[in-house]
């Protein structure tokens, strides 16, 4: 089978499940408690579902919504407070609640096999890999010690790990994460197991070995007819590797069906919402506006009465959806909806993008020349986090840059805001360069014209003060308002900017949502009246449905303010999204930059050519796109190529030129800048990894 | 915009409750217990003026022949004929004042180079903590006998050997602390203000150092106690005569097998003092894990 071609777009990567079949897994009216000392929390309060012999079954949600709080029920690994309050667990026609601690432990492990979320958690990091997958043979196959080793060995040539040989006798930190999710999947499939539960199996991992490892797990299915239980929240994976799916909310099922069908014809309103906020990779700002869904999804203690959905849903009809008792209704043969409106909802009709304005004069707000940051480590080494980077923003543009974690993003949005400094180059900021002052360096005025927000709600503000003190902070250092009655007015006025009530202001972050602490950072970064705005990842570690407000308000205000904007990002579809201008970096190095129509259309590099194939979408009828896979792991920024950054895993190698020369720039317009070996004439020849059609 | 009416309709947070941290560590019975017990002595040295009790230094010559508990002297009296219940509560006037003062002092000396030896890093941090590493070597006792043997017993000198020797502990853990909140982002977002470093490390830092460093200080007024005894004991302790609970057990040990209550009801305050001290800082610990 060449897994370089293969296309498994849709449900190419279903085998046809044994429907008539006793189901693997059955679960009904499973209610989970955790039993505090002061109080008992409903996690899950009335789950079914059940998984069939060969299926591949996803369960989708947000944060919160009980995906994995079921997946370690089904493992018995509920922790001390966990309590199974109802229902029943059903593997394989035997009940798992109530079993004695060794029947479950002759079923976990070797009947039900789980890969983790964070393979490096569930690795110890004092056994070689051979040991710990050699343990699994020997515990649950009763093989011995020489058949144990072979079968390791086997199986990670299974898992497509270069030389298994060699990888036994290493430790997990000498492993990349990718490597590491391979070997977690090995010790998983080394019983043999029946039932494989995968959560969230590569959130962690960069989008081109994210790619890798869910092409592993759907050959590896094939060949091991497992069932799968596959819990994510990232609706395209789902899409892909899933025949059947089921998305919860809040504890709750609110529909399933088969994959095809509940993303062709979703049924649900938070299904719709789902897909709606997520940007497409086909469309960008002018086109479509994310659809948020308003609010948040709510606690186990404050659900509401009858659907759950309710207080976010735009349908909501008083004396229908507040009544207790909603089950799931049959839409369609083996398509169920918990909504009692489902039959009178419109289709959710797309957001309109608002209209946008044309810009006079491109004023530029900054421009990057030859900035590079060595770090030197130790005796004779460096690192090279940015080499040579040169890029320009004009005034309210929204420049994106673009790359897998490694490439150098992040420093260079701490050397613009003057929390690292460059080693050379030059940065221009009003005439200033701006490139090896810090921060503490940096005059009041230039201070006040960066502002940043950052990746990590959950450090982004002081967990000892309010809210708002950094807001008000910022307006009194920067002198935007003078007086006391005047900074609170501003900082109401910020708060209302970013749709916040004044009432947040004197809350602990603690308090807070993370899509909440998430606007309180943006106000803080507008309170300066910044013209330069940087964020970093700015909702990464956000829900989707929220995510996609966030968005929505940064790109409101930006508009507003005629503010720049460098937006960090590794997601794609939201940079196609939200930018006017696309930076595609490689460790350290710009690969390709141009306008966002120019990067995403015909004649790309061929990095951001694996970038854009490596994306899910979780649109069914959208032609398959041909997938570009990607060898190898990115290289370790301090033994860069000496040639091409990109030339070692490359798919579209010139020749040994890519190994020793640098590429040069090979303009292809005005605006647009490929770094690669290959001609113009053959670059621009080919389309878009995006309009293909692949392989079939 | 619609979308918009409507997520700000939605603000209500997600409602937790939390309760101020003080009020938190009442729901920890190991807290409670702790504190009864200290309380217990604050009290009593707070009182100790006002409450019916003979002189702590005079000697009631009449009963230095049956020094054993009477109606005239609940606990007894010492070897020279003083009340012990007395001396024990007048005692705890000195220990309960002397050993927080001490450590007061130790944790402002320990939070200003563990802050500046985290903050900045580099070779001002190998300095401070090579020096520290040197003092945290010698046994603390050592440290206490060497100083106070040289300059003499007195409540500054105590304050001073307790610096000396705790500091180091106190600036490693503030130390700890500090290198892991300031990659935080909000100090990076302080850092872009424009803040200046002692306000960063005031109240940027400071505050999330907060539980920790009461937690260690609480443990630390224990040890401090348990060391001003084995100090009075050694005869290094405050000059009498000031009651002093180590002083107190030293005088009668010679005694101990005629007139055990001496040393003994000595010995007991201290571990009752000290163990309220490792209760409520056990207790502390638990409310505030995070």
């Amino acid at each position: 089978m060449n897994i370089l071609a293969s296309n498994l777009q849709g449900a190419a990567m279903s085998i046809t499940p044994m429907i008539d079949q006793a189901p693997v897994l059955d679960i009904r009216n499973l209610c989970i408690e955790f039993r505090g000392k002061a109080e008992t929390v409903v996690a899950i309060p009335d789950l079914s579902f059940c998984v069939k012999p060969g299926e591949s079954y996803g369960l989708v949600g947000e944060s919160g919504c009980g995906k994995s709080t079921t997946a370690m029920a089904i493992m018995g690994y509920l922790g001390s407070t966990g309590v199974i309050a109802n229902g029943s667990i059903r593997f394989n026609g035997k009940e798992l609640v109530g079993a004695s601690a060794r029947e479950l432990r002759s079923i976990r492990g070797r009947q039900i096999a789980m890969v983790y979320q964070d393979p490096m958690s569930a690795l110890n990091p004092v056994k070689t890999i051979g040991a710990q997958l050699a343990e699994v043979p020997l515990l649950h196959l009763g093989a011995t010690k020489a058949e144990a080793i072979a079968m390791a060995e086997a199986m990670l040539a299974d898992v497509r790990l270069p030389d298994p040989g060699d990888m036994l006798k290493r430790y997990p930190h000498q492993l990349s994460g990718g490597q590491q999710q391979r070997v977690v999947i090995a010790m998983a499939l080394l019983a043999k197991p029946s039932l494989l539960l995968l959560d969230e199996p590569t959130t962690g991992l960069d989008v081109t070995v994210e790619a890798a490892v869910i092409d592993l797990i759907a050959e590896l299915r094939q060949r091991y007819s497992t069932s799968l239980l596959f819990i994510s929240h990232n609706l395209g994976l789902i899409a892909e590797s899933c025949d059947r799916l089921g998305i919860m909310y809040s504890g709750e099922m609110v529909e399933e069906g088969m994959t095809g069908e509940v993303f062709r014809r979703p049924r649900h309103p938070y299904t719709r919402g789902l897909i709606d906020c997520i940007p497409d990779i086909a469309s960008d700002k002018r086109s479509r506006a994310l659809a948020a869904i308003p609010g948040h999804i709510p606690l186990p203690s404050e659900r509401p009465v009858g659907c759950l959905f309710a207080p976010r849903c735009a349908s909501f009809s008083a004396g229908q959806c507040d009544q207790p008792g909603l089950r799931l209704e049959e839409a369609d043969e083996g398509h169920l909806v918990r909504c009692p409106r489902w039959q009178e909802i419109p289709d959710a009709s797309q957001a309109q993008a608002p209209r946008h304005t044309e810009r006079g004069e491109p004023e530029t707000a900054i421009a990057l020349s030859e900035v590079s940051r060595l770090y030197a480590i130790g005796y004779q080494k460096t690192v090279k986090a940015n080499e040579a980077i040169s890029f320009d923003a004009a005034r309210a543009e929204i420049v994106a840059l673009v790359g897998e974690s490694g490439c150098g993003k992040s420093t260079l949005a701490r050397i613009v805001t003057g929390l690292d400094k460059a080693t050379s180059g030059e940065i221009r900021l009003a005439g200033d360069n701006i490139a090896e002052l810090q921060a503490r360096e940096r005059p009041r005025k230039m201070l006040q014209q960066i502002q940043m927000i950052f990746q990590n709600p959950d450090s982004t503000l002081n967990p000892s003060h309010s809210a708002a003190f950094s807001i008000r902070r910022s307006i009194k250092k920067f002198g935007i308002r003078k007086g006391k009655a005047e900074i609170e007015k501003r900082v109401r006025e910020l708060l209302a900017m970013v749709r916040l009530s004044p009432a947040v202001a004197d809350r602990k972050p603690s308090q807070l949502s993370g899509g909440q602490k998430q606007r309180i950072a943006i106000a803080r970064a507008f309170a300066a009246d910044p013209t330069l705005i940087v964020a970093d990842e700015p909702v990464s570690a956000l829900d989707v449905s929220v995510q996609a407000a966030i968005v929505t308000l940064l790109l409101d205000i930006q508009r507003e303010k005629h503010a720049t904007m460098l937006f960090i990002s590794h997601d794609l579809s939201l940079v196609r999204h939200v930018a006017d201008k696309v930076v595609v970096m490689y460790l350290g190095k710009i690969m390709e930059q141009g306008s966002v129509e120019e990067v995403f259309g015909e004649g790309a590099h061929p990095y951001t050519e694996a970038l854009l194939s490596a994306i899910r979408s979780p649109h069914p009828d959208e032609a398959p796109r041909e997938r570009i896979r990607l060898s190898g792991e990115t290289p370790s920024p301090i033994n860069v190529p000496a040639g091409c950054r990109f030339a070692t895993r490359c798919h579209r190698k010139v020749g040994s030129i890519c190994d020793t020369v640098a590429p040069p720039l090979r303009r292809m317009s005005e605006t647009h800048e490929i770094a690669c070996h290959i001609e113009e004439d053959e670059l621009a020849a080919r389309p878009s990894v995006l309009a293909r059609p692949g392989k079939a | 915009m619609a979308i918009h009416d409507a997520i700000a309709q939605v603000t209500t947070p997600a409602k937790r409750t939390v309760r101020p941290s003080w009020m938190r560590i009442l729901h920890s019975r190991t807290a409670i217990v702790g504190l009864v017990l200290v309380l217990f002595w604050v009290l009593a040295a707070l009182l100790a003026p006002i409450l019916p009790l003979p002189s702590p230094t005079d000697s009631d010559v009449l009963a230095m022949t049956n020094p054993y508990p009477s109606a005239a002297h609940w606990l007894g009296t010492d070897i020279l004929g003083r009340d012990v219940l007395a001396r024990l509560i007048f005692g705890a006037r000195t220990v309960l004042s002397v050993a927080p003062l001490s450590v007061a002092v130790a944790m402002v000396v320990g939070i200003t180079i563990g802050m500046i030896a985290g903050y900045y890093g580099g070779w001002l941090d190998a300095l401070i903590s090579r020096f520290s590493d040197i003092i945290l070597a010698f046994p603390v006792l050592v440290i206490y006998v060497i100083l106070i043997a040289n300059i003499g017993p007195s409540v500054f000198n105590i304050v001073i050997a307790t610096t000396v020797a705790s500091a180091p502990g106190i600036g490693r853990i503030t130390r700890g602390l500090v290198l892991g909140l300031k990659e935080q982002e909000y100090i990076a977002a302080a850092k872009l203000r424009g803040e200046s470093t002692i306000y960063i490390m005031l109240v940027e830092l400071l505050p999330n150092c907060r539980s920790l460093l009461i937690v260690d200080a609480c443990l630390r007024i224990g040890y401090t106690i348990i060391t001003i005894g084995i100090l009075g004991f050694l005869g290094l302790g405050l000059p009498p005569p000031n009651p002093d609970w180590g002083g107190m057990v030293k005088e009668s040990v010679t005694v101990l097998n005629v007139w055990p209550h001496m040393s003994l009801i000595p010995s007991f305050a201290l571990v009752t003092l000290v163990l309220g001290f490792n209760l409520l800082a056990d207790g502390m610990r638990e409310a505030w894990k995070p």
